[in-house]
């Protein structure tokens, strides 16, 4: 890694990185607000959202017989009736690598193999919320909203620090409370420009002062301890990153959503954690602040909230009684959530005067199916944004069909120029069929 | 249908193994022999002439020597595990036969995988860990460091220290400056000494007010508006200041039920001097509150305390804690006391503790209804009867004891005062303080004084490594823009300390390759990376002073002042932190965690005891260390290492305070080791039944140094015993019908089967209960004579808990090699590898005429060439 000590040359270090993205102008995102309504395309969206612990298998999948669109909605997923004919359910999509039975998020994105790196016990690779974020998050002010909950592999998800992963395959860090999140999304800076611009500079100037210091430990480092040193490095190239996109957007106020998100006075727990995050997720799109979003949800918060006494581990391992009843109370409980967000993307009406679901993908699943099957992950696509034929039910031939052949549909649909993801073999023909 | 039963197989999979699943020097597994089975039961369709699904296992070598053979290998093993493999309509191995094929193939896998990552010896340089991070800041700085918004470290089934798997989120740079500059704020004292304050309260004041409050107020209007409702014959309640019938039928009911307990509370003798702690209503809780303007640091509580003559002297126990967010909720303990002194004579009680920045400030909750005044907020400090740390539990037993006492829990506790006192100053201004501006107060605040301050700061912080000009130059930049901008001396500071403290040299602990790299063995580490490596190690923090010269000096690279080091570190008060990093994540305690311990079943096991069985473990592994005891001493021991609270909880006799010490036990005795103790125990059950996977795999894996392989994903499962009413022991019978579950669980199951006589929190037991629960009320229930019989894999047998034990502690070289491996393991933040073969023999090589201890295992780890080479 080629350290420059030289403040002047930290540019040509922000674009040696793989992170390079290109800037907006100020000058083309005022005029693309003037215009918007003459705009026919209005850009597309990805939110991804992964539950950890897997569902219910007896209640959540639909019979395999019934395939298309005239499919029984099972329990597990009837709260979302009333947005049949948006969403899709499909079957038969797994990780082939993943062997890890509680490890629900981990690889969930990625399709990466944990021992694909000789002389490594844990490799990943970028998730696809990521791929996706270098390219519908170049003209937004974040690239991506990375949210996360707090204890994450108490509700199943595994290693990881959210559900996305970046280009070295190192964890994202995401945000867990919804206060956060509420302020970087819509708090407007009550500081003259000048004065914001001056602090920029001194952030950098800080981020300049350490990576000098960083020039002198990469000195004589092995390479085994250099790559290690270059998660530093990439932490820091990240930071410079948002300090130019946060430059770009210096002076322009965030915008608000139509309906005002009101925040409670202390940070909510289980589902009414879940609601407020999914309301902000809705009201970031809205706004155009960002245009994709990956969210690990919390479900041991979410089962203790509807009073259930076990921890989510203990539910997954259910058997009929008890556990199984408290697992289904859970897919129901998260099904009604899920409902409700695209409630919220159904209600924001775009320029083009469809719905901001219209312009949306929503990914709802997990790598574990229930206890620890990894076949068949629980996967349900909705909204327009990635062109999929909506409404059905579809189970795939191959009971081994890669997840990550879903995920590439999905990029390509939204138009994100990739030929591959993970270890995927193509594309799903019945989506787009 | 479905046709096996894993319906426990269970949790120790979550994280994989736990740290450390290391199996290098258990006994060699089986000579993996694969082609017999593959060619009776697999070529046929995946050989030579066919390939079907493209799948050909014929060419399959049995020695997994790179990714791709392991990869397909892999395959093959989920293929038969779930169940998919040989496919129904052709010839089926018979159970044995697969037992025996999947047992060997998953262990081959395992060492596979073990073998294909392994690192050949080759350490990565780690960054400072959450631990490591709060005690450098805290040396450093003399201040402690909140660091709990820092993601958490591990996971993934490695220690905190493994430097591969530590890795740095986006973020968490700028939290580092933030978390410094905060610690900073504290530790710079630019102001004159903070003046300690001393408030006792009488509890009872605010006791008797509240209640009487309640009383005459909503009790009163509940009953007074209901008479004339009903008096009106009709009228809507509306006109009596109720909103609608049915709150004034609840008004109705709270009279009926609450009004008794605080007439009760307040015409008792004793609540005209103190307040008596009832168990839920009326007085939960008293508590004082430290106001919000005071500063953060240490402060003294004190309360006054007395036991009523009324109970038994059992309940005699105090909590103290953080108020929740209601007067009944939850409560962040601080301790936990035994009250003796009758009230008449009462007892004081003094605690200390740290008392963090403030976030949310302190805030009077008003009842909508009730009116009743509550202070919340996190500087309220509370003490109660010790009870179950929810509301759902207290109230219940209120509700209870209502029936037939007509006032509920008798209660046994009474508070004379309560008092704050602080924040106490040791020295001002503060050792870190002084630290930094080493001139004292009289040197003159220029810019090269504050040169002197930043290189001398930056060179402590970066262990002795060099401060390179420029970045000192850089530094010096930053205090001198401040300066510019109006900050005073002290202030200016404050931004180039904090970028110190987030700068790699700081943050990681890096050590130059050696020449050539990767090849000739590498180099010897130096005196300072010696030194950095031994503190690091033995007190997840700095070197100190005297340490630290012997660096300087080069003279820790002297054996016998080495030696002499880790005796000295193992003897001091900082080798606490060695002993709290290393046993949780070695005997995967965070397990104790995972559970609500059910209150209905288990009500003895509340929070305090948790706490103390926790604690038993890490003092107990303590005490092994301090008096150099041997290792087995962990596996058997005629002594157990409790407090008052935990000795109540066995049953011992004659243990008087709240510290740790040894106790004998008396002979026949289930305790003395690990195995009986309440917290190993309890993590081997899900919080209601206790689970003989959990403990058997937990004894194979931390005693025996035997962890079977990883669970398997997808094998099929089948719980067909829904509302039976069966033991433990018959569910666990299906697991040997099914060829995936029977190779590894009837290893697994015979072990946990001999702890069987403990139930779900440690208890004594001669025969275990079990029910069928609806809607929290227990319908059926039936008891099963405990079958504790079983045998060890190699085939020893035993016939109880007792014979378990004895089996087990005779098998202490295992025990002390499983030790080994894991410490060195957490030492050098890497997995053992294949190249460790003769370090772990010499380290756990049984002394002429004596056993193994762990002071020694320690000593030769640092004295041993891994613990000093630079690969």
């Amino acid at each position: 890694m080629n350290v420059s000590s030289h403040g002047s040359s930290r540019r040509a270090f922000l674009r040696s990185g793989t992170a390079w993205i290109a800037l907006p102008f100020l000058e083309s995102l005022g005029f693309r607000r003037f215009a918007s309504a003459s705009v026919p395309a209005r850009p597309k969206r990805m939110i991804f959202l992964g539950f950890g612990w897997g569902v219910t298998k007896e209640t959540w999948f639909p019979a395999v017989e019934q395939t298309g669109p005239g499919y029984e909605l099972p329990a597990g997923l009837r709260p979302l009736e009333r947005h049949r004919s948006d969403f899709s359910v499909i079957q038969n999509l797994s990780n082939k690598f993943t062997n890890e039975a509680h490890w629900g998020s981990t690889f969930w994105l990625t399709g990466a193999n944990r021992y694909g790196e000789p002389g490594q016990s844990f490799h990943n690779a970028v998730s696809a919320d990521q791929v996706a974020a270098e390219h519908l998050g170049k003209d937004t002010r974040y690239s991506s909203m990375v949210l996360s909950c707090e204890r994450g592999e108490e509700s199943g998800h595994g290693p990881g620090l959210s559900l996305s992963w970046n280009r070295q395959g190192k964890p994202v860090a995401g945000l867990q409370d919804p206060v956060a999140v509420y302020h970087r999304l819509f708090s407007n800076e009550q500081t003259p420009v000048e004065v914001q611009r001056e602090r920029l500079r001194q952030q950098r100037s800080v981020l300049d002062t350490v990576l000098e210091d960083a020039a002198g430990v990469a000195r004589g480092l092995s390479r085994n301890d250099t790559d290690k040193l270059s998660e530093y490095l990439q932490s820091i190239r990240d930071i410079e990153v948002r300090l130019s996109k946060e430059e770009q957007w210096l002076g322009v106020a965030r915008a608000q959503p139509v309906e005002a998100v009101g925040m409670p006075e202390q940070a909510p727990a289980g589902a009414d954690e879940i609601r407020l995050m999914y309301r902000l997720m809705a009201a970031a799109l809205e706004t155009d602040v960002t245009r994709v979003i990956t969210y690990r949800q919390p479900v041991d918060t979410l089962l203790k909230g509807l009073g259930i006494p076990f921890t989510g581990h203990n539910m997954s391992h259910y058997s009929p009684g008890p556990r199984m009843e408290a697992s289904q109370r859970r897919d129901a409980k998260q099904a009604e959530l899920l409902a409700f967000l695209l409630d919220r993307l159904k209600a924001t009406k775009e320029a083009d005067g469809r719905s901001l679901l219209d312009h949306t993908v929503v990914v709802y699943g997990s790598n574990i199916r229930s206890i620890h099957y990894l076949d068949n992950c629980p996967t349900l696509v909705a909204g327009g944004g990635a062109g999929i034929r909506q409404g059905g039910h579809w189970v795939m031939r191959d009971p081994k069909t890669p997840l990550c052949n879903l995920w590439l549909t999905l990029l390509q649909g939204v138009g994100v120029p990739v030929e591959s993801h993970g270890d995927s073999t193509g594309v799903i023909g019945e989506l787009i069929g | 249908m479905i046709r096996s039963v894993c319906v426990w197989w269970s949790v120790w999979m979550v994280w994989g193994q736990g740290p450390g699943g290391g199996v290098f020097g258990a006994e060699p597994a089986a000579a993996f022999e694969p082609r017999g089975f593959l060619e009776q039961y697999c070529v046929s369709c995946h050989g030579e002439e066919k390939q079907k699904g493209k799948v050909r296992l014929d060419t399959l070598l049995p020695a997994i020597g790179d990714l791709e053979t392991a990869e397909r290998w892999q395959k093959v093993l989920n293929a038969i595990n779930a169940g998919e493999m040989p496919p129904e309509e052709e010839r089926q191995p018979r159970g044995e036969e697969k037992a025996v094929f999947l047992e060997q193939l998953s262990e081959a896998m395992v060492q596979a995988r073990r073998r294909l990552s392994d690192s050949g010896g080759v350490l990565t340089m780690r960054r400072l860990n959450k631990r490591e991070y709060q005690n450098t800041l805290r040396e450093l700085l003399g201040v402690p460091v909140d660091a709990k918004d820092l993601p958490n470290d591990g996971g993934g089934g490695s220690f905190d220290t493994a430097g591969k798997a530590l890795f740095l989120a986006s973020d968490q740079f700028e939290q580092y400056v933030l978390l410094a500059r905060r610690a900073l704020d504290q530790a710079i004292a630019t102001g004159p000494r903070p003046v300690a304050r001393k408030v006792r309260v009488e509890v009872e004041e605010e006791a008797n007010r509240r209640i009487t409050g309640i009383l005459r107020g909503y009790q009163m209007g509940g009953y007074r508006a209901n008479k004339e409702w009903k008096a009106s014959k009709g009228r809507p309640t509306t006109d009596f200041g109720i909103v609608d019938e049915g709150e004034m039928k609840f008004r109705q009911h709270v009279w009926d039920t609450n009004t008794a307990p605080m007439i009760d509370y307040l015409t008792r003798e004793e609540t005209r001097t103190g307040a008596l702690l009832t168990i839920h209503e009326p007085n939960g809780q008293v508590a004082v509150a430290i106001p919000d303007e005071m500063p953060p640091g240490r402060y003294r509580i004190r309360a006054r305390l007395g036991l009523s003559g009324r109970v038994e002297a059992s309940r005699g126990f105090v909590e103290m804690g953080f108020r929740g967010k209601a007067l009944n909720d939850a409560m962040t303990l601080i301790d936990c006391r035994r009250v003796t002194a009758p009230i008449a004579q009462g007892e004081e009680w003094e605690v200390e503790l740290e008392l963090p920045r403030l976030t949310v400030p302190l805030k009077e909750d008003i009842g909508p209804e009730t009116k009743k005044r509550i202070w919340v907020g996190e500087r309220v400090i509370a003490l109660r009867e010790r009870q179950p740390n929810t509301s759902e539990a207290s109230s219940a037993r209120y509700r209870q004891a209502l029936e037939t006492t007509g006032f509920g829990v008798e209660p046994a506790l009474w508070v004379d005062w309560m008092e704050w006192e602080g924040p106490l100053v040791e020295q001002w201004p503060p050792a870190g303080h002084a630290a930094l501006f080493f001139k004292g107060e009289g040197a003159e605040k220029n810019e090269g004084y504050a040169r002197e301050i930043l290189e001398r700061f930056a060179s402590r912080a970066f262990r002795g490594k060099p401060v390179r000009a420029s970045y000192l130059e850089r530094l010096v930049g930053h205090y001198r823009e401040r300066r510019e901008a109006g900050d005073g001396f002290e202030e200016a500071l404050k931004q180039p300390l904090s970028i110190v403290l987030a700068s790699p040299s700081f943050l990681y602990l890096s050590e130059p390759a050696a020449e050539p790299e990767g090849r000739g063995g590498g180099r010897r580490v130096d005196a300072r990376e010696l030194a950095t490596r031994l503190a690091y190690f033995l007190w997840s923090g700095p070197p100190d002073a005297e340490l630290q010269a012997l660096a300087d000096s080069g003279l820790l690279l002297r054996e016998e002042v080495l030696g002499g080091q880790v005796d000295r570190m193992l003897a001091s008060e900082r080798i606490g932190e060695f002993v709290k990093g290393f046993v949780p994540q070695w005997l995967h305690m965070e397990r104790l965690d995972f559970f609500q311990f059910s209150h209905r079943l288990y009500p003895g096991f509340d929070d305090s005891v948790k706490r103390a069985a926790r604690r038993e473990v890490l003092e107990t592994f303590a005490t092994v260390l301090r008096e150099q005891l041997p290792a087995g001493t962990l596996l058997r021991s005629d002594f157990v290492v409790v407090n008052d609270l935990l000795a109540q909880f066995y049953g011992l006799e004659g243990v008087r305070g709240g510290h740790f010490r040894k106790v004998s036990v008396p002979e026949g005795s289930p305790r003395g080791g690990l195995l009986g103790m309440a917290a190993v125990l309890a993590m081997g059950s899900d919080g209601e039944r206790s689970s003989p996977v959990e403990r058997g795999a937990w004894v194979l894996r931390k005693l025996l140094h035997r962890p079977p392989p990883p669970a398997p994903a997808n094998v099929p499962q089948l719980s067909r015993h829904a509302g039976k009413l069966l033991s433990a022991r018959e569910l666990l019978t299906a697991h040997m019908e099914e060829a995936q579950c029977a190779q590894c669980h009837r290893k697994i199951d015979p072990i946990g089967y001999g702890m069987e006589h403990f139930d779900a929190v440690g208890q004594w037991r001669e025969v275990e209960r079990t029910e069928v629960v609806q809607g929290g009320v227990a319908r059926k229930s039936k008891e099963h004579p405990i079958d504790a019989s079983g045998r060890l894999p190699d085939g020893t047998a035993f016939q109880d808990y007792f014979g378990l034990r004895a089996a087990v502690s005779t098998r202490e070289a295992d025990f002390v090699r499983g030790v080994g491996e894991q410490l060195l393991e957490y030492a050098l933040g890497r997995p053992v590898g294949f190249s460790d073969e003769e370090t772990l023999e010499a380290l756990t090589r049984e002394p002429a005429g004596g056993r193994v201890t762990l002071a020694s295992l320690v000593r030769r780890l640092v004295l041993s060439p891994v613990f000093q080479r630079k690969l």
